[in-house]
Order: structure tokens, then C-alpha cells, then sequence
């Protein structure tokens, strides 16, 4: 295997306006100067991608450090990308002007929303992805990024120096060093390794060491984490066997058929690239009892089953759902992986049987009988760290200015991956420009319940995003993710474009005008049903009726209700995307309303910030019971609304926090009223903890 | 800022595994204030009870109860007959004093109503107030803590706060353990079970009965017949969707209006439903034979329990009202603590270990002659030091250690183990030490009686009643012929009515359930 590990080789860089700091290769400095960045990324998967080019987009002289540059924006699973949650994070991290929803819509070749008849806030835009077109869209996309270079290199070590005194953590991270020995310095660190901290890949009986198949794991990054007191974690997860596509015999299968139009993921598209007749179809099969008796008579020729790591309880391998649902029939997805691969992806077939067994339970699915098995499926087994060991912002407690994103912090998904990334690299930028952090609420996003549930909760499987996770789920719907985080991610990260931020203005203006206006024309309900003859609405309501409430019938749309009352609805059904918004917005009025006053009332407990420099074992201010503080030492919530979250953590110790913040900020707004003492104040306390 | 923070404490109350805050959203909208209301004068008998209320609803709440247009001037006690909003039936003559905010207890909206002491009367106005809309019982000191949150109360003021709110929400939860542990209980996890998995297979349905191949089994587990069939015909991700819809809300829908039927018929029938068990629980335990029974007979004044010498006598829990030192108290004689029994018996100490997580006070009893035998050291191990061991601000659960047969111990000999925490002597035989009893009873009843809202049975039974309610108006919202995910938002809301009185309700119990019940998975 060709392997460029380490070469030290500058890829590509693309330079716009500014200038790069790539004078260290200029050969007039006298002394070989080392590299200088704003941002190191190291990792070029789906979070390492997002990260480097959310820092460069928020004006930081970014590096993306991979292992092999051609691997960049690689789809390690299936070839898909979306679904139901995870559609909703993909539409979220549009809205922060992130790739993976443009970039995807320039390589599907099968799109369909799922639950489209279950309502529009659990929709799920989901796609097929053509893996070479995504990989190529994606690196195009990486090196024409501005201020973003990218190198291949494996990273050995982390270059660790003082820590800031006005931050936690025990030190501050300042760059990295290569396998080849040579050092980059950066302002921050974002690790997105994946799978490659100490992997092993599983077939049948044998083990090897490695991130992805064909790819050398991180060992020497692992052993430094740990030496820095970062509780690890061990997760796995597997892959499914790919098939040579000429040997399925499809038409004995059921089809599926792409949507017809195709639904875009990305705010900024009307339309994917591809027309929904030139799509292709995936096929349905199902299992047998053949192949349990297959899983079952070689369980003992299968490590990765019998091993105690904790795989997820979803998505499980063909292995488990034999032995813990017997006597069923499993469906198998076939799924292309592109528009001339000639694989297919067996959705539902993960397994780690040896290689031979696995071709011999392939051939007695119906359709594959003569199926050939071109790489064999296999299980990976990985280091995690706990995420209850880094913020809200995604940098850790211990080392300053170092981040983590994606599977390193037990998630599971491309999806859960590229959200974290676009956190992570917003923060990591803002970190250097000495701003407040970019933070999501889980009243704000689906990204915001995923990195609450990690840091707060951590967890024990590879997490994944779920609706059912989600509090305010009809709150936080695909459709209207621009107007939550786009206005946000303008203003307080700087990673919007200025385009897409006048695009979600203007949406946003309009919406609110429509639903003001739609509020306003109200008629008596006879009226109505003489206006929209197919409205089912109870002509024996007295009180007059809006147009809004109208439109909460499943019957009337815009249109309908434009042509009853043209003026002044006209307008509002000129532009498609804003007229199916009214209609959802409409749907879910009366639900809203209460949902946003339960907003309110989490978002006041989570604007009451705890001191990040609290050290709960020995604080003799609050009175917490011994099993409280270690929770809270552990997990370091930010606000108080994260800590009421912990579980074990009491109303009692919530009031006694209470308490302390109040105290605090008393004494800090007496501190504000003279520096001077504020300063005296500070160094006795410093003092005092010395003599601790 | 500090508006919110009732809110934090209120949904920690409600237990750690709950990711967020779902509130009664159905009901009051909370968070930016919902109108609380609380009996706030203590269980002892009295002559006037005070009923409070804080909130922006207060003066709403007045007006309705007093059918008056106006509200009477502030800060001045008026003679107001107060009415049952829904019925018209007239409650009490009471005194109300309307303290508009700021100035109030709170700096919220406030209103007392100073009402006559019986239990059918303050039952009834919390009841009234409780179907006022936007209005909603009090969690534990929660009026506390409003006026904290406005700045009423000053950093030292505070200081007890957090002991307060624990020991509310012991007694709180002591008293909803009494309310549960019976018939309603037994009603009300089934209910929350029947809508927990109902919401698990809504939601499994949502989350992977597209995207993870959401086998056919769904469909079974959904308990539908005719579907019963194992044909590997999957409507997933085909374009008849809406076959798949139909068939699985018939189940669930059939489930959830059985279960609003439930309701209906249960809060119809509440007012003449269980007798109140007024009072403070004074519960009496120890090993066999050390006189329980003879103590409950002599503090009862009637024969109560069967005494013999034989260990073993009581084997059910016999309970009693009696006045003592002017409080009201339930009385519980149980059976005497020990180990490798007969059948009955064994269930009888698991009652007997039932009730004492309920008591209010425990009256721990040993022999007093014979405090070296296994049984006795056993039980000063495991009930009194438990109890003991923590700090008053940790359990709210009061102890008082008496020994008794105090007439066999020789005067002259020496006393008890000198180790025993601080206790006291009595002979049920020869009353000897009754008076001294008495008077740390009388102490130890004015603390657990005089502390307002602490598990008082009445506001228990309001909350009842306004989370049956809120759980069955938002049940009335189930739709799953439309928008499913409304539909499941109704459940939600429901489910997270009846957890508050059942506990429990975090998303992971849900997933649990998806993950057993289904194979999901691509």
C-alpha cells in the first residue's frame, strides 16, 4: 500500500486576497522558520472538513492536516447521506454556511424525503451519494477554500505550553509535532481522528491494527492523550460487505424510486444537480433463515460479536440482530454507490464473519445468489474520549485551546460528525480572537441537544441523533433551520456569508409579515367554507375564524387560500419556499406558542453562567453533598441549566449553586465598580488558593 | 434574569433523568410564570387555614373565585363568599387580601384567602383554584423561592432555602408515596405505562419507520390482529405510506382512548374517591416483641392492636387516627422487623418496611432488657442509624429512640449501652416515662405539622387532579390521522403530566423501550 504518512508535502493552497503564512518556504528567510497557523485541523473526515473550513470562513489562517489528501471527504460507511435527525442537523449546518449540504447536493443520485406523511417537523432529507463525485466536490471545495491550507502528515504529539492564567485547564496546547519530527504552531487544535485512535479492524478471527480499511491507525495520539489524564472510552462499530453491482439479479427485487422533484438539503439551492428521471433506484431484499443458521454456526469463528465493547443498539450488525430478534426476516437495502461504481451497498449487512463465510450467506439472499463480494465487511474497534470532558464549545477542560469533533466524542454518523465540525471550527477561531463562544442551545437545534447530551450526559454507545431526543421538536424543524442559526452564526461567529445572511432576513421578514397578515383577515366560518368549498370547517362556530387557523387544515394550502382572498395573499405565494413555510408555520401555531414559553424558561436557567474556574471538590461556599460534586467536577457544567440536568444532581444543590452564582456575580459587580480592587482582589484570592 | 430559576428547581425535583424540561406545557405556561397556589398554614388543628397564590394569574383567580368584577383594594381584608367557578356552589365566607406586585411576599401577584379550617373546605377552594386556567399547585417551596428570584429575600434569608426545598420535596414525595401506595397508585403507573409505550412506538415509528428498516414487527408489537401475518411485505419507504399510517394508529389510538375514557371516569368519580389520610404518619417499628402494639394501644387509648408475648403477634400494618398533643396523626403499628419467617409474616415486614418510608416520624422501639440480641443490634444498625445519620437538612424524616420495659432493668444496675444514640425510657406496662414520650412526641409533631405545604394531603390531591387533567386535555389533542408529530407532542404532553406523579420520563426510558421492543437497524 502506497502510504504518503508524514511526507510533509503541501498539497494545495489556495490564496485570495491575503496573505500566507507560507513564507517558511521561501527560501530568502535565513533560518527555517516553522509554520505558523491561526487553526490547526487534524483530520480530514466529515468533522475535520467542516471545522477547517468553518475557521477559515470565520477569517482564521486554517491548516488541514490528513493523512493522505486524497482520502479528504471520503465516505467510510454508506453511501448516503441524511435521514430522519440527521436530516435536521444537515439543514443546521447549512444554515452556518457548512459543505456537507451543498456538497451533497452535487452528488446524490438518489434523493427522497423520508416521513413525508408524518408531518413536516420530522421530515428527513435524505440522500444516495455518488462516493467519488462527494470526494471530489468535497476536495474542490477544500482547496479553493480561502485562507485554508492543506497538508498530508500524521500527527504524533501535541506541543503543549504555560496555560493562559484567565482560563482553566492544566495547559494550553500551541501546536503539533509530525511523525517526521517537524512542528507546526497554532493558536488552537482541532483533533477529528475518527476511528484512527488506536483502531482495529476486525474480520472473522483476525485482528489489525487500522483507522479505515487500508489506513494506519493514531497511536502515538492516543498514548498522549492518555498521559494527559483524558478518560478513554472503547467503542465499535462495523461495514457492510460491497457487491459487484452486474452480479445482483435486480429484477426479481422490489424498486424504489427517487422523489420527483427532488428536495434540495442546502438553503441556498432551488434544486439538486441531477433530474429525478436520471436518478437511480434502490432495491429491497429480504433475509432468511439460511443466513441465522450461517450467523449462529459461526459464532465462534466471529471475535467482534463476542467481544464486550459496547457497539449501538441501533444499527446493529446482521450478528446481532440474529441473536437478539431470531426467527425474523431483515431487510437489505441494495444501494448504489455511484452513478459508474460498480459496487452496491448492502444497507443491513453489516458483519465480520471471515471473509469466506461471508460471500457463502450473501449468495443465499434472494437476488444475490450469484453475487460476488468485492471487499469484505469488517468491524472497527476505536478509542473515544469521554465528551463530558470538553464544553459546550467543544474544547476540552484540560488543555486549552484544543477541541475535539466527531467520532472521537462517541458519535456515530457523518452527520453528528460535520455538526460538531462546524462547532468546533467556529470556536477553535473565535478562541484565537479572544471572542465569547459560539454555543447552540437544545432550545435553538438539533446540534445543540447533541453536544448538551455529550458533554452533560456523556454516553455509552455511539450516539446518535434521534428526534425523539429532542424536546422541542416541532420547534426545531428542517425547514426553518436558517432562521434559527443563520441570523446567529452572522452576527456572533462570523461564518455566515453575507449572502446567505440577507437570503435568511429576508425569509425571516417575510414569514413574520405573512403569518401578521394571515392573522388579520378573519371571517366568519360560513363564509370561509363558501370561500374554500373543500375545507371541512364546522360552519356552527360563531367566532370568526383567521386565515392563519384556515390554513391549519390539511386541505387548504396558500395557493387555495390565495385564490379566496387574492389580495393581500397574492404575494405570499410568489415564492414557493415561502408559501410551504406558512403552511408548516401555520400547522404548528398553537403548539408553537407554548413551546416558546418553555423555551424561555430553559434558556433563563442556561443565561445563569457558572464560574468556569470552580473547583467543586473543595468549595466550602456551597454546601453540596460529596456524590453532587463529583458530578459536577466531572461533567463542569456551564450554566445552571446543564447542571439540573446532570442526573443525581439535586434541586437542593441547584438552589445552593444558585446561591453561589448570586454571590459571585454581587461580588464581580463590585469588582467592575473599582478595577482596582478587583485586581487586589483577584491576586488575594490567587493567594489563597496557593496556600491551599 | 432570575425569573427562571423556580423553573430549574422545579424540573430537577422532577427527577435527574430528565433531559429537559418538559413541563405541563399543556396546561400553564410556565416559565415566564405560572400562577402557583399552595395551602400555606401548617396541619395542626386550626381555626382559619391561609390559601396562597402567586403569580400573574392571582388576581384573575380572585375574581373568578369571588365572582366580582373588581378587585377588593390592596392590602386590605375583605369578607368575600367564595364559589366553586365550575359548579357555582358556594365554598366558605372567607376573608381575601389582594397584595398586588411588587409589593408582596413574592414581588409576584399575590392573594390570601383566610379561609375556615376544615379539610372539606380548603379541599374545595384548592380545587377551584386549581381549574382556574393558568393556574397550577405549588412544587416544593416554590413560593420561597419566587421571592428569592425577585429579590425578596436577601442572600442571608436564603441561607436555609435549599434545606427547605429538601425537605419539601421529602415530604412531598412521602406524601405522593401514601397517595401511590394504593389503588390510585396502582391506576396511575398503569396509565403512565400504557402512555409510555404508546409514545415509545409513536416515536419508534417517527425516528425509524423509514430510515432503519423498522421491521415488521412494529406491527405486532402494536398489537394489531390482522396484521398479524409475517409476509415480508414492507410499506416502508414505498410510496403507500399511507397504508402503513392507517395501520399502525388504530392500536395506539385504540390504547390512548381507552386510557381517556380511564381518566375521564376516575377524575368524574374523585370527589367522592379515597378518604384523606389527614394527618402526620407516625410510624412504630422495631424488633419483635419490644411493645409496639402495647405502645399503639396506650397512645391510642383503645385496643388497637393484639398484644401477646409471643413474637410475631402483628403481621399487617393496623392503622389509627389519634390526637396527640393537638395534632393530628396517623397512627401505624407494623409488624416487628426480622428475618426468615413464615410467608405471611415475611410480607408482613415488607409492609411494615413499606410504611416506614412513608412516616413522617419513626418511633424506633427495643427492648430495653434486652438490647445485646442479634435482633435488636441488627435493627440499630440498619433503621436508626439510617435515619440517624444524616443530617436533619439531609431527611426530613424525624426518629425518636424509645426503649421499652424499662420496669425489667434492675435501678441499680447499669443503664442501657452507653453507645445508643440519644433516646428514652419507657414501660408501656407501667406508664413509667409516658409523660416524658408525650412531650418529645408534642416537640417533634410541631416541627413535622407547623412547616406549611410539607405533603399536606390536601395539596397532594389537588396535584392529582390538575396533572389527571392535564394529562387528559392533552390526550384530547391526539390526532394520529394527521400530523403525526403533533400527535406525538400530545402524548408527550400527556406523559409528562402523569410522570409527575409517577416519576420517571427521561427520552432514555423511551429509547429502552424502542430498542427492546424493535430491531432497528440498517
Amino acid at each position: 500500500m502506497f502510504y504518503l504518512r508524514g511526507c510533509g508535502r503541501w498539497v494545495a493552497a489556495s490564496f485570495t486576497k491575503q496573505q500566507f503564512p507560507l513564507v517558511r518556504l521561501s527560501s530568502d528567510s535565513a533560518a527555517p522558520r516553522t509554520p505558523h497557523f491561526d487553526v490547526i485541523v487534524i483530520g480530514g473526515g466529515h468533522a475535520g472538513t467542516e471545522a477547517a473550513t468553518a475557521a477559515a470562513r470565520c477569517g482564521s489562517r486554517t491548516l488541514l492536516l490528513t493523512h493522505r489528501v486524497d482520502t479528504i471527504g471520503q465516505m467510510s460507511c454508506n453511501p448516503s447521506f441524511g435521514g430522519i435527525g440527521k436530516g435536521h442537523l444537515m439543514r443546521e449546518v447549512d444554515a452556518l454556511d457548512g459543505l456537507c449540504s451543498r456538497i451533497c447536493d452535487q452528488s446524490g443520485v438518489h434523493y427522497k424525503v423520508l416521513n413525508r406523511r408524518k408531518g413536516p417537523a420530522v421530515w428527513g432529507l435524505r440522500a444516495q451519494i455518488d462516493r467519488k463525485l462527494y470526494k471530489q466536490n468535497m476536495q474542490k471545495e477544500i482547496l479553493n477554500t480561502p485562507l485554508l491550507t492543506v497538508q498530508e502528515g500524521a500527527v504524533e504529539d501535541l506541543i503543549l505550553t504555560e496555560p493562559e492564567p484567565e482560563h482553566t485547564g492544566k495547559c494550553r496546547v500551541s501546536g503539533v509535532v509530525l511523525v517526521d519530527g517537524s512542528t507546526v504552531y497554532a493558536e488552537s487544535v482541532i483533533l477529528t481522528t475518527g476511528t484512527f485512535l488506536r483502531g482495529m479492524i476486525v474480520i472473522g478471527l483476525e485482528m489489525h491494527p487500522a483507522g479505515r480499511l487500508g489506513d494506519q491507525p493514531s497511536i502515538g495520539l492516543a498514548q498522549t492523550l492518555e498521559k494527559l489524564g483524558f478518560v478513554v472510552g472503547r467503542l465499535k462499530t462495523g461495514t457492510p460487505p460491497r457487491i459487484a453491482k452486474d452480479s445482483i439479479n435486480f429484477s426479481i427485487l422490489n424498486k424504489q424510486t427517487p422523489d420527483n422533484p427532488s428536495v434540495p438539503f442546502s438553503f441556498t439551492n432551488e434544486t439538486v444537480w441531477i433530474k429525478p428521471e436520471d436518478q437511480l433506484p434502490c432495491y429491497l431484499t429480504y433475509t432468511n433463515p439460511r443466513v441465522d443458521e450461517i450467523v449462529l454456526n459461526n459464532l465462534h469463528l466471529n471475535s467482534h460479536v463476542k467481544e464486550t465493547t459496547r457497539g449501538p443498539r441501533y444499527c446493529p450488525s446482521i450478528e446481532s440482530k440474529v441473536l437478539r430478534f431470531p426467527n425474523r426476516l431483515h431487510q437489505v437495502w441494495l444501494e448504489p454507490e455511484g452513478m459508474d461504481s460498480d459496487l452496491i451497498y448492502p444497507q443491513g449487512l453489516s458483519m465480520t464473519l471471515p471473509t469466506e463465510l461471508q460471500e457463502k450467506m450473501i449468495t443465499c439472499i434472494r437476488g444475490l445468489e450469484k453475487a460476488k463480494v468485492i471487499q469484505p465487511g469488517y468491524g472497527v474497534q476505536y478509542d473515544y474520549l469521554d465528551p463530558r470532558q470538553i464544553t459546550p464549545s467543544l474544547e476540552t477542560h484540560l488543555v486549552q485551546r484544543l477541541f475535539f469533533a466527531g467520532q472521537i466524542n462517541g458519535t456515530t454518523g457523518y452527520e453528528e460528525a460535520a455538526a460538531q465540525g462546524v462547532i468546533a471550527g467556529i470556536n477553535a477561531s473565535l478562541r484565537v480572537s479572544r471572542k465569547p463562544p459560539f454555543v447552540v442551545s437544545r432550545t435553538e437545534g438539533y446540534i445543540g441537544v447533541l453536544i448538551d447530551d455529550l458533554t452533560t450526559l456523556g454516553t455509552s454507545e455511539p450516539y446518535r441523533m434521534f428526534t425523539s431526543r429532542v424536546e422541542f421538536r416541532l420547534s426545531l424543524r428542517p425547514d426553518n433551520a436558517d432562521i434559527r442559526l443563520t441570523l446567529r452564526g452572522y452576527k456572533d461567529a462570523g461564518c455566515v456569508s453575507q449572502q446567505r445572511y440577507e437570503g435568511a432576513c429576508w425569509m425571516k421578514s417575510s414569514l413574520e409579515e405573512g403569518i401578521s397578515v394571515l392573522k388579520s383577515i378573519e371571517f366568519s366560518s360560513s363564509k370561509w367554507k363558501n370561500l374554500i368549498p373543500e375545507v371541512s370547517i364546522s360552519t356552527s362556530r360563531s367566532l370568526p375564524v383567521r386565515a392563519l387557523d384556515v390554513l391549519k387544515y390539511e386541505e387548504v394550502d396558500m395557493d387555495s387560500l390565495a385564490k379566496a382572498v387574492p389580495e393581500p395573499l397574492k404575494k405570499y405565494t410568489k415564492c414557493r419556499e415561502l408559501a410551504e413555510r406558512l403552511k408548516i408555520e401555520a400547522t404548528y401555531e398553537s403548539v408553537l406558542f407554548h413551546q416558546l414559553q418553555e423555551i424561555k424558561g430553559v434558556q433563563q436557567d442556561e443565561a445563569l453562567q457558572l464560574p468556569k474556574d470552580i473547583d467543586y471538590l473543595t468549595i466550602r461556599d456551597v454546601s453540596l453533598s460529596h456524590e453532587v460534586r463529583e458530578k459536577l467536577h466531572f461533567s463542569r457544567p456551564q450554566t445552571i441549566g446543564a447542571a439540573s440536568r446532570i442526573p443525581g444532581v439535586t434541586p437542593a444543590a441547584i438552589i445552593n449553586l444558585l446561591r453561589f452564582v448570586k454571590t459571585t456575580q454581587q461580588r464581580q459587580a463590585a469588582m467592575n465598580e473599582s478595577p482596582k480592587t478587583d485586581q487586589c482582589l483577584r491576586n488575594a484570592d490567587r493567594l489563597q488558593e496557593r496556600q491551599l | 434574569m432570575w425569573r427562571g430559576l423556580w423553573t430549574l428547581a422545579a424540573q430537577a425535583a422532577r427527577g435527574p433523568r430528565r433531559l429537559c424540561t418538559r413541563r405541563s406545557s399543556g396546561a400553564a405556561a410556565p416559565g415566564s410564570g405560572a400562577t402557583i397556589f399552595a395551602l400555606s398554614s401548617g396541619q395542626g388543628r386550626c381555626g382559619i387555614a391561609v390559601i396562597r397564590t402567586s403569580g400573574p394569574s392571582s388576581g384573575h383567580a380572585l375574581r373568578i373565585l369571588t365572582a366580582a368584577r373588581d378587585l377588593p383594594p390592596a392590602r386590605h381584608a375583605s369578607l368575600r363568599l367564595l364559589s366553586d367557578p365550575r359548579s357555582g356552589e358556594p365554598l366558605d365566607r372567607a376573608l381575601v387580601l389582594w397584595f398586588p406586585g411588587p409589593r408582596s411576599f413574592t414581588g409576584e401577584d399575590c392573594v390570601e384567602f383566610h379561609v375556615h379550617g376544615g379539610p372539606a373546605v380548603v379541599s374545595g377552594v384548592l380545587q377551584a383554584l386549581g381549574s382556574v386556567p393558568g393556574l397550577r399547585p405549588a412544587e416544593a417551596g416554590e413560593f420561597t423561592r419566587r421571592a428569592f428570584a425577585n429579590g425578596k429575600l436577601n442572600l442571608t434569608e436564603v441561607e436555609g432555602l435549599a434545606d427547605l426545598i429538601h425537605a419539601e420535596t421529602e415530604a412531598q414525595r412521602r406524601q405522593a408515596l401514601r397517595q401511590l401506595d394504593g389503588e390510585l397508585g396502582h391506576l396511575c403507573r398503569g396509565w403512565a405505562e400504557t402512555l409510555t409505550k404508546a409514545l415509545a412506538h409513536v416515536e419508534a415509528y417517527i425516528d425509524f419507520g423509514e430510515d432503519d428498516n423498522l421491521e415488521e414487527g412494529v406491527l405486532e408489537q402494536g398489537g394489531s390482529t390482522w396484521w398479524g401475518r409475517k409476509t415480508p411485505i414492507s410499506p416502508q419507504r414505498l410510496p403507500s405510506l399511507s397504508l402503513f399510517a392507517c395501520l399502525l394508529s388504530p392500536t395506539a389510538d385504540i390504547e390512548v382512548r381507552a386510557l381517556e375514557v380511564a381518566l375521564g371516569a376516575h377524575l368524574r368519580d374523585a370527589r367522592r374517591g379515597q378518604r384523606l389520610r389527614s394527618g402526620a404518619h407516625v410510624v412504630v417499628t422495631g424488633p419483635p416483641n419490644a411493645g409496639k402494639s402495647s405502645l399503639v394501644n396506650l397512645l391510642s387509648r383503645k385496643p388497637v392492636s393484639i398484644v401477646s408475648p409471643e413474637p410475631g403477634t402483628t403481621r399487617d400494618v393496623l392503622e389509627t387516627p389519634v390526637d396527640l398533643a393537638g395534632f393530628p396523626v396517623l397512627l401505624s403499628d407494623t409488624a416487628g422487623l426480622r428475618e426468615g419467617v413464615g410467608p405471611v409474616e415475611q410480607e408482613g415486614v415488607r409492609r411494615a418496611r413499606e410504611r416506614l418510608e412513608q412516616a413522617d416520624l419513626i418511633l424506633a422501639m427495643l427492648d430495653a432488657s434486652d438490647l445485646a440480641s442479634p435482633s435488636s443490634c441488627n435493627f440499630l444498625a440498619t433503621v436508626v442509624a439510617s435515619v440517624g445519620a444524616q443530617s436533619p437538612s439531609d431527611s426530613s424524616q424525624r426518629l425518636l429512640l424509645v426503649l421499652n420495659k424499662s420496669d425489667l432493668l434492675s435501678p441499680e444496675g447499669p443503664g442501657p449501652r452507653p453507645d445508643l444514640p440519644p433516646h428514652l425510657l419507657l414501660s408501656c406496662l407501667t406508664g413509667e416515662g409516658l409523660d416524658g414520650l408525650l412531650e418529645a412526641l408534642r416537640k417533634e409533631l410541631a416541627a413535622v405539622c407547623g412547616d406549611p405545604s410539607t405533603g399536606s394531603p390536601l395539596l397532594t390531591r389537588a396535584r392529582h387532579q390538575h396533572h389527571l387533567q392535564g394529562c387528559l386535555d392533552a390526550l384530547s389533542h391526539y390526532k394520529p390521522s394527521k400530523d403525526l408529530a403533533l400527535a406525538a407532542e400530545a402524548l408527550r404532553v400527556a406523559r409528562g403530566h402523569l410522570t409527575r406523579l409517577t416519576g420517571g420520563g427521561g427520552t432514555e426510558e423511551i429509547l429502552d423501550i424502542i430498542f427492546r421492543d424493535f430491531c432497528v437497524g440498517k
